[in-house]
């Protein structure tokens, strides 16, 4: 048997092919594999098997049932913009790719929610209703092009994650496609409470382990009636820290407040969305405040004063709307700048309490000494959410290896600070080994058993988010040889 | 336990040695062009290809990430290379969304560059190219002899006939589409200005420019030149046109014909030596005056300073008058226009608000949103006869965000005038194509006309 222009003797390839209608939905070349062998996150490569590209349920839960049936590794993708490797072939996978199911399928403004298939944008849905007065809560830096399926799987955060929740808690109702191939539906119509396991909670962020997500049922919110962003300068981390602790002791509830040190800056100012930040400041946050506008401005007059009480060299409202863009265009790209002063970079996702934010830091400042290599900071400061970036460049032999050891030893600081290893990025193959810095064996066998119950083969996305029992050390060593040869 | 982490050892080496490299020609892709992409993937929503086909190695990303890939080894200069980097548009939509300001227009054209040297074209592809791209274009009297057929081809008949007794359907359905728009042939104003070396400024002379007339453009476009020059001496300046001028090279670069591409530049930037300010109308010739210096980063390296000299001197016409002021026309010309940003204009050479503002400025101009207005259209240079397939399906979702109620769809490149009128004809719709220019002067025209 044949299908037309499919040019191998692969069976397993020709039947995938049928099941998606051709040709034209499957990519099983070598060369045309490449673009596939890493995500994001660049540090591991592995070429998958194929790459499929399924239209609807159906087809994704006959592609699982072919690949559980044959036993063939497979895992889901969207765009490919995940920060630890979720969506990395280390097995050889078929990857199903979800980009092609990118329908809004419903918007119900009366019940305010909306539906949609796992490979719509996430900055498409407010795009979609924000001229009703509507829009999506939970913005990844990635907004502009990562998949909201992609989102749930990692339980992506974002800027303005602080006052209103990553997305667990805009999640209302997903299709999921199980490892065997059953399409089952959990979670209700906005009900807040359903009887039974809470697997819609299970679900999202189980990075892929469980189940593929082929529709979701997203909350969706009124805008802010009104909507103020301060900038503030600061010539010491210490103080930039302090404010921000302080800004939340004091009450308020910012919608974002983020942070960037020097190293950032030098980066997000060489690169295509520069705004005239003094090159000589150690940091400066970013400040949002919305809501009614009754009250905004005091709100504001009461961060500039808290500001100013740590010393801020230089703090201020944005003068209109098209200023308050420029400062989150500047940061929303920060990560992808990091190429305009480094050929590669690392980026950690540690989360601590704020009150640790200035021993922390330091820290991690020390680290970057010891290794050799700068890290830059631009990071969720009001929740304690850092992402140290280390940059590096992976063509000179070591440097790689130093990276993920820098990576890696930023993440035990976070820990040793009574934080945790990820806030919003997801494990991954990147972290799955630090895992074993928040968790002891039998809180890592708890969860591997209920991935068991879902994916008893392991054959979707295996050896990703937890460590192997026991052989950590061993384990450790076999990524360290790897990264060397 | 089915968790195999010993398949980690496969991965890769992480580190590039540079002898592995599969570019074995001269003037191959940029190292550090590629080095500044971290693969974030900011990028992929911005660019066509990938929004039709959802395939990675049709993104920006992917397409960096495959020439990369070539340099370090670990592929080879094949079809299955070929086939991602001649469907970019190159329309430059990635390197306004890149955050750290990727060129990945440039390493497209040198990977192009090394592809034509290591699979050069066969058969009828290789000979329309060639008689195209080197048998016409560069050469400003044949141009002439395809622009007297042409206006022989309309004025006699012949056209009518041909389209009547469907003989025109010999052609490939994409050509048949354009014959059917193709504008209305006239004098080339290199012919017309021939015996004058400067068109002297209306009124005080306040600054002299020379002015790139463009190949195609002022065969095909004439009207446009004309109205260019109308402009410029309108508001104070001396118009020169040199005679050794030439095509800007735009088409063979793109085509990866890089040795055409120098010889065309080193010509122009002699030609335009004197000049203070090289003034183009057409988009995709100013985005490639611009960047003459890349074509002498390898090859010719004593070229390279000339070139950059060169490129610094050009401006595009509409950011040229908004910069050096103009006068507001008084006449009122009561449209609702509509403004498609080319993509050589709004991403390859950042000038998005000046022909807005310029619409603006004439009275009874009624300007009308574009959503996705700086959204290739497909023209993409010679790309709309070279893949029709893809260029027809950029073209429909554009035409999808053109206003229901607008007159006119304004915009400055000639490309994607004839693409645009195109698909104004293929769905059904009734605006006319413009460029900004053009309703400049008519507007000073009518001015004139009620005084």
């Amino acid at each position: 048997m044949t299908v037309k222009g499919i040019d191998t003797k692969d069976k397993h390839i020709i039947n995938l092919a049928k099941i998606v209608g051709g040709a034209r939905s499957i990519l099983y070349h070598k060369e045309d594999l490449l673009a596939y062998d890493c995500d994001a996150f660049t540090v591991h490569k592995h070429l998958p098997r194929t790459v499929v590209f399924p239209k609807n349920t159906q087809e994704v839960s006959q592609l699982v049932k072919y690949c559980s049936d044959h036993q063939l590794p497979f895992l889901a993708r969207g765009a490919g913009t995940g920060l630890s490797g979720g969506a990395i072939p280390i097995n050889n996978e078929v990857i199903i790719s979800l980009v092609r199911m990118k329908k809004l399928v419903s918007v119900d403004l009366e019940n305010r929610r909306a539906v949609v298939e796992p490979g719509f944008i996430n900055l498409k849905l407010t795009n979609s209703i924000s001229d009703k007065g509507y829009y999506y809560a939970p913005d990844p830096s990635s907004q502009y092009c990562c998949t909201i399926g992609g989102n749930v799987a990692e339980n992506a955060g974002g800027a303005h994650c602080l006052k209103y929740g990553v997305t667990t808690n805009h999640i209302l109702g997903l299709e999921v496609v199980l490892p065997n191939g059953d399409i089952i539906e959990v979670g209700g119509d906005g009900i807040p409470d359903m009887p039974g396991y809470d697997l819609l909670g299970l679900l999202t962020g189980s990075e892929g382990t469980l189940g593929i997500v082929t529709k979701i049922t997203v909350r969706i919110l009124k805008n802010p009636e009104s909507k103020k962003t301060v900038l503030a300068y600061f010539d010491s981390v210490e103080d930039g820290s302090q404010a921000v602790s302080d800004i939340i002791s004091a009450g308020i509830v910012p919608a974002a407040l983020e942070m960037m040190d020097k190293v950032a800056i030098e980066g997000v100012e060489a690169a295509a969305f520069p705004v005239g930040h003094p090159k000589d400041i150690a940091a400066f946050l970013l400040i949002e405040v919305d809501g009614i506008s009754a009250g905004i401005d005091e709100q504001i007059n009461l961060i500039l004063e808290v500001c100013k009480k740590r010393n801020v060299r230089e703090v201020r409202a944005a003068k209109d709307e098209a200023e308050r863009e420029r400062w989150w265009a500047n940061r929303k790209t920060g990560f992808g700048a990091m190429g305009a002063i480094s050929p590669d970079y690392l980026v950690q996702d540690g989360v601590i309490p704020r009150s640790k934010l200035p021993e922390v830091l330091s820290r991690i400042e020390e680290i970057s000494q010891e290794s050799g290599l700068r890290i830059a900071n631009i990071f969720h400061a009001g929740d304690g959410n850092l992402h140290p970036l280390v940059l590096f460049d992976a063509r000179i032999p070591g440097e790689t290896e130093k990276a993920i050891e820098a990576g890696s030893a930023c993440l035990q600081a976070c820990a040793d600070a009574g934080g945790t290893i990820t806030g919003e990025h997801g494990v991954g193959i990147e972290k799955k080994e630090e895992m074993r810095f928040v968790f002891k064996d039998e809180e890592i066998i708890a969860q591997t058993n209920i991935r068991e119950v879902f994916n008893p083969d392991n054959l979707l996305n295996a050896g990703k988010l937890f460590p192997t029992p026991g052989r950590c050390a061993e384990v450790k060593q076999e990524m360290k040889e790897a990264v060397l040869s | 336990m089915t968790v195999k982490e010993s398949e980690l050892k496969k991965v890769p080496p992480c580190t590039t040695q540079r002898s592995l490299s599969n570019y074995l020609l001269r003037d191959h892709p940029d190292e550090n062009k590629w080095a500044d992409c971290v693969h974030c993937g900011m990028c992929l929503e911005s660019c066509p290809t990938y929004e039709l086909t959802g395939q990675e190695q049709h993104s920006p990303r992917g397409r960096v990430y495959l020439i990369q890939s070539v340099a370090e080894g670990r592929m080879e200069v094949n079809k299955q290379f070929m086939d991602p980097v001649f469907a970019c548009l190159d329309c430059r939509a990635c390197t306004t969304a890149c955050p750290a300001d990727v060129d990945v227009g440039g390493l497209i054209e040198e990977a192009r560059g090394q592809i034509r040297q290591a699979i050069p074209l066969t058969g009828w592809k290789r000979s329309v190219n060639k008689f195209f791209l080197q048998g016409v274009f560069p050469h400003q009297n044949r141009l002439n002899m395809f622009g007297n057929f042409l206006r022989f081809y309309q004025k006699s008949g012949m056209q009518k006939v041909v389209q009547k007794t469907k003989l025109i359907n010999v052609m490939p359905q994409h050509l048949v589409e354009m014959e059917a728009v193709m504008p209305e042939v006239q004098q080339p104003v290199r012919k017309k200005f021939n015996n004058e070396t400067v068109i002297k400024a209306k009124g005080e002379t306040k600054n002299e420019v020379a002015f790139l007339t463009g190949c195609v453009m002022d065969v095909m476009f004439s009207d446009i030149n004309e109205s260019t020059i109308n402009v410029l001496t309108r508001n104070g300046n001396d118009v020169s046109i040199p005679k050794n001028q030439t095509c800007c090279g735009a088409l063979h670069v793109h085509a990866g014909d890089r040795d055409t591409g120098r010889k065309l530049a080193k010509q122009n930037i002699e030609a335009f030596q004197d000049a203070e300010k090289v003034i183009v109308n057409a988009a995709g010739c100013g985005c490639m005056l611009q960047e003459y210096g890349e074509l002498f980063r390898e090859v010719e390296p004593e070229w390279r300073e000339k070139a950059e000299a060169f490129s610094a001197k050009v401006e595009d016409i509409s950011k040229y008058l908004h910069d050096t002021g103009y006068e507001k026309p008084k006449a009122e010309l009561n449209k609702r226009i509509t403004y498609h940003d080319a993509c050589h204009l709004a991403h390859g050479q950042g000038v998005r608000q000046e022909p807005r503002d310029i619409l603006l400025d004439i009275p009874g101009v009624e300007m009308v949103h574009m959503p996705n207005a700086d959204r290739c259209c497909g023209s993409a240079g010679i790309y709309n006869i070279t893949n029709p397939e893809m260029a027809g399906a950029v073209l429909e979702s554009k035409m999808e965000n053109v206003p229901d109620d607008v007159e006119m769809i304004s915009m400055g490149n000639p490309g994607c005038m004839l693409q645009m009128a195109v698909g104004v004809q293929k769905y059904g719709r009734n605006q006319k194509i413009v460029h900004t220019v053009q309703l400049l002067d008519w507007a000073y025209q009518k001015e004139e006309g009620e005084k």
